[in-house]
C-alpha cells in the first residue's frame, strides 16, 4: 500500500505550487478509496495495538515505577533497575535461560536439517512423514511438560526404569542442576525439530536440482553436495530459524513451570531445585504475580528484551554477516 | 443489480464490523450490579472453594436478590486484581485464597470493613485466629472465614505395626509428641523397613515449625526477623531428618507414587491433605491413621469471602455471605468440599462426626477439632510468602545437591533480605 504513492504521477512542480491544498484532498481521497484493504488488514493492527503495543509502551512505563496490582504507580526512576544489577537471582535466571537455550537450539537446528534432508529424499510415505515431525510442534505444550517430567521423574521414570535394566545407575534428572537444563532442552528439542525441519525443507526444494547435477558430474560426494550447496543456499532460511530460535528460546516459561509448579503455596515458581530451571521469563513471572512487585516484573522484562536484541544481532553477524 | 464478489465481501465485512461493534457496546453498557445498584449480587469463587451445592441453594434462597455466581479457573489472585484495578466488572463478592489475604490486606480501602455490616456479632462464632487473619492490624474485618487447615500427623498404622511402633492415634500422639521424638521414630522405622521413609521433604517440616509458632519472617512493626532464632530453630529442625537419613527427598510429582507404594510411612499435613492421600493412593484404603502432629498444630491454606468497596449493594452481599459460611452450611462444605470449617459449632454436627473408612472407622474431628482450636495466632505480613521463598529454595538445595547447610542459611537470610527490603520492609 505505501508503496502505491509512489506509482502515482506526480503533479506538476507549478501546479502544486499554486494549489497545494486540492493535491492533498486528492490524494486523500485516493487513501480513503482503498478503505476495504486497509479493513481486511486492519484487525491484526487492532489486535496487534490492544494486546501488544499497548502492553509494551505500559511495561516501559511500569518499569520506572513501584506498583503492587492495585494502588497507585509511584515514580521510582532507575532504581528497579539498580536492584536488578546486584539481583544474584536475576543473573543466575539468565544463565540458566542461556545455557538451556545454546543446549536447545543448536541439536535442534543440526538435527533439523538432517531430518530435512532425509525427508527431502524420502521416496515413500513422505507426507506420513512430514505430518508426523510437525506434529509436536502443535502439541499442548502443558501436556508435553507433563508428559517429559513423568518419564524423567527420578525415581520411577520410565527413563530410570530402562538404565535400571541395563544396569546403569539411576540418574537424578530432577534435582541435578545440569540434568534439568538438560531435560528442559530435550524437551523444546524434541517439540521444535519438526517445525525447522519443515521449513528447511521448504528451502531445500527451491535449490535448483542443476547444481546437483552438476556437482555430482564433477565428482562431489554426499557430504560435499550438503556442505557446499545445501547449506550456502540455505542460509537466508537458517538465519531465520536462528532468530525465531532465539526469540522463542530465551523467552521458556511454560516448560519449568509446569515441571516445577507443585508446592505451589510455599515456594511457588521458584524453577525447581537449586532453582536450575528458573528461567527470566519465569522469575519475572514469580517477581510480578506472586510478589505483586509488577515494576520489577517490568524492568526484568525489559532486560531480556535489550538481552534478546544483543543475541540476534551476534546472530546476524555471524550467520548472515558475510555477506555484508 | 449483480452482486459481484467485490461488493459481497464489502457487504459481509461491514455487517460483520457492525455486529462485533453492537455487541461490544452491549456488552460494556450491561449493568454489573456496581452501576444498577441493588438487584444483583455477582459472586466470585474458584472450583471447589465454596461447596457447589450451597452455593446452588443460596440462589434459591435469596429471592429478593439475584445471585449471579461464576466459577473462576486459572490464577485466581491475578484475575481479581486485574478486574480491581480496570474498576469495572468487580464481583460484589469475592474469595480470596489464604496465602493470598496478607497482600490484600494493606489495600483495605478497597473491601467493605464487614464489621460495619455486623460481622462483630457473629465473631464468637468462628475460630479467633482465622478471623484475625481476616482482619487488618487496626481491626477491620475484610475476609469472612470459609475454611482452615488445621494440621496433624497422618501416619501408616500396618507400617508402624511391623516397625513395632505405637499405632493407637492417641499413644502415637503422646509418644511422638516432640519433633525430637518423631524423628527418632522415624529412625525406628527406617531400620525395620528400608524402603519406607518419614516424611516426603524438608521443606515440608520448615513449613509446619515455623507455622506452629506466633511470630514469622516479618513482625507487626513491619521489621525483618527472618534471621532471628525462631526461624534458625525451624530450620535446624527441618534439616534433623536428612542428616538422619530419613528423608525421601521428594521434590516432585513422584510423590503420587510414593504415597502409593509404601514409600511414605508418614506425612504431616493439613485436614484437606487426605483427599491428596486418598486420591494418589486408594489401595491404601484403611492403612492410614490421624494423630496430633509433633510439635503442635500449625494451619495450612484456608480461605475467604471479601466484599469489594465498589458492591452496590453491600448489605445483601454480607447477607449472602454469612448465609454461605452459616456453621450448619459450612458442615455441609465439608461433606461436599472437603471444605474445614472455621466454625467450632459445626464440629459437633454429623457430617464431621462420621467415621472415615479412608482412615480404618477413624473419627477424624476428634484429631482436627482441638487441633483448629489450639492453632496460635500468628502475623503474616503483606510480603511474608515473598521473603519465606528464598529458605525453601536453600533447603532444597541442601537437600538435592548436599550444599552447605551454614552457607545454604548464610544465603537464604541475605536473599529474604534483599527481597524484604525490596517490598518495603525495615531491615
Amino acid at each position: 500500500m505505501a508503496t502505491r504513492s509512489t506509482v502515482e504521477p506526480r503533479p506538476q512542480p507549478g501546479s502544486a505550487h499554486r494549489r497545494p491544498a486540492a493535491g492533498r484532498a486528492r490524494r486523500r481521497r485516493r487513501v480513503l478509496s482503498y478503505w476495504p484493504q486497509y479493513l481486511a488488514v486492519s484487525p491484526f493492527f487492532v489486535v496487534f495495538t490492544g494486546f501488544a503495543l499497548v502492553p509494551i509502551m505500559v511495561t516501559f512505563y511500569l518499569a520506572f515505577h513501584d506498583w503492587d496490582g492495585i494502588g497507585d504507580p509511584k515514580y521510582v526512576g532507575l532504581s528497579q533497575f539498580r536492584y536488578l544489577i546486584h539481583d544474584h537471582t536475576f543473573w543466575l535466571a539468565l544463565w540458566n535461560t542461556l545455557v538451556i537455550w545454546l543446549l536447545a537450539t543448536v541439536p535442534m537446528l543440526f538435527i533439523a536439517l538432517v531430518v530435512a534432508s532425509m525427508l527431502n529424499s524420502a521416496k515413500r510415505l513422505s507426507g506420513f512423514y512430514r505430518v508426523a515431525y510437525f506434529t509436536p510442534s502443535v502439541t499442548s505444550l502443558v501436556a508435553i511438560a507433563i508428559f517429559f517430567f513423568a518419564v524423567f521423574s527420578s525415581q520411577y521414570g520410565i527413563v530410570n526404569a530402562t538404565l535400571h535394566v541395563f544396569g546403569v545407575p539411576a540418574v537424578p534428572w530432577m534435582t541435578n542442576p545440569w540434568t534439568i537444563k538438560i531435560v528442559i532442552a530435550l524437551l523444546m528439542t524434541w517439540q521444535w525439530v519438526g517445525y525447522n525441519a519443515i521449513i528447511y525443507l521448504a528451502g531445500m526444494q527451491a535449490i535448483p536440482t542443476e547444481l546437483y547435477e552438476a556437482a555430482r558430474i564433477d565428482g562431489a560426494s554426499a557430504a560435499q553436495r550438503f556442505f557446499r550447496i545445501t547449506i550456502p543456499l540455505l542460509r537466508p532460511i537458517i538465519l531465520f530459524t536462528v532468530v525465531v530460535s532465539t526469540v522463542t528460546g530465551l523467552q521458556s516459561f511454560t516448560e519449568p513451570q509446569v515441571m516445577f509448579g507443585s508446592n505451589a503455596a510455599t515456594n511457588p515458581n521458584s524453577g525447581g531445585p537449586g532453582q536450575a530451571g528458573l528461567t527470566v521469563m519465569l522469575y519475572f513471572y514469580h517477581q510480578a504475580f506472586d510478589n505483586n512487585d509488577f515494576g520489577y516484573g517490568a524492568a526484568i522484562s525489559w532486560a531480556l528484551f535489550l538481552f534478546i536484541l544483543l543475541i540476534v544481532a551476534v546472530n546476524w553477524r555471524l550467520i548472515g554477516g558475510r555477506d555484508r | 443489480m449483480e452482486l459481484s464478489r467485490r461488493r459481497f465481501l464489502q457487504t459481509s465485512a461491514l455487517t460483520a464490523a457492525g455486529v462485533a461493534a453492537a455487541a461490544a457496546c452491549g456488552k460494556s453498557s450491561s449493568p454489573n450490579g456496581a452501576a444498577g445498584g441493588s438487584s444483583t449480587i455477582s459472586l466470585w469463587y474458584w472450583g471447589g472453594g465454596l461447596s457447589d451445592k450451597v452455593v446452588a441453594d443460596a440462589v434459591k434462597h435469596f429471592t429478593s436478590v439475584t445471585v449471579k455466581t461464576s466459577v473462576i479457573g486459572g490464577d485466581f489472585k491475578q484475575k481479581l486484581l486485574t478486574t480491581m484495578s480496570g474498576r469495572k466488572f468487580v464481583p460484589d463478592v469475592t474469595g480470596i485464597k489464604g496465602e493470598d489475604i496478607a497482600s490484600f490486606l494493606p489495600r483495605a480501602e478497597r473491601f467493605i470493613d464487614l464489621n460495619t455490616l455486623g460481622a462483630d456479632k457473629l465473631a464468637s462464632q468462628y475460630l479467633g485466629w482465622k478471623w484475625k487473619q481476616g482482619s487488618t492490624q487496626d481491626g477491620k474485618l475484610i475476609g469472612f472465614p470459609i475454611d482452615i487447615g488445621p494440621t496433624a500427623l497422618f501416619y501408616r498404622e500396618d507400617l508402624f505395626a511391623q516397625a513395632g511402633l505405637p499405632t493407637d492415634p492417641a499413644t502415637v500422639a503422646s509418644q511422638l509428641a516432640s519433633w525430637e521424638d518423631y524423628f527418632s521414630a522415624g529412625v525406628e522405622l527406617h531400620k525395620a523397613l528400608p524402603k519406607t521413609f518419614l516424611l516426603n521433604n524438608v521443606g515440608s517440616v520448615f513449613n509446619m515449625v515455623v507455622g506452629q509458632g506466633t511470630t514469622r519472617f516479618i513482625d507487626t512493626n513491619n521489621h525483618f526477623i527472618g534471621d532471628q532464632d525462631h526461624i534458625r530453630r525451624a530450620w535446624d529442625l527441618a534439616l534433623r531428618p536428612l542428616q538422619l537419613g530419613v528423608d525421601a527427598k521428594i521434590n516432585d510429582n513422584s510423590w503420587n507414587a510414593a504415597i502409593g507404594n509404601g514409600a511414605l510411612g508418614t506425612e504431616i499435613g493439613a485436614a484437606w491433605h487426605a483427599l491428596d492421600i486418598s486420591s494418589a493412593a486408594p489401595g491404601t484404603k484403611g492403612t492410614w491413621r490421624v494423630a496430633a502432629g509433633p510439635g503442635g498444630p500449625a494451619n495450612i491454606g484456608g480461605s475467604f469471602l471479601a466484599i469489594p468497596a465498589t458492591s452496590g449493594n453491600p448489605k445483601a452481599a454480607f447477607d449472602l455471605i454469612s448465609w454461605l459460611l452459616s456453621p450448619q452450611n459450612q458442615a455441609r462444605g465439608f461433606t461436599d468440599a472437603a471444605l474445614f470449617p472455621s466454625s467450632p459449632a459445626s464440629y459437633t454436627l454429623p457430617a464431621l462426626t462420621a467415621a472415615d473408612p479412608f482412615f480404618g472407622g477413624q473419627k477424624t474431628i476428634e484429631v482436627f477439632g482441638p487441633a483448629a482450636e489450639k492453632i496460635p495466632v500468628a502475623y503474616e505480613a503483606p510480603a511474608d510468602a515473598a521473603a519465606a521463598a528464598p529458605y525453601f529454595s536453600e533447603l532444597t538445595s541442601v537437600e538435592t545437591k548436599g550444599k552447605s547447610p551454614d552457607q545454604a542459611w548464610a544465603d537464604a537470610v541475605s536473599q529474604a533480605k534483599s527481597i524484604a527490603a525490596k517490598q518495603g520492609v525495615s531491615i
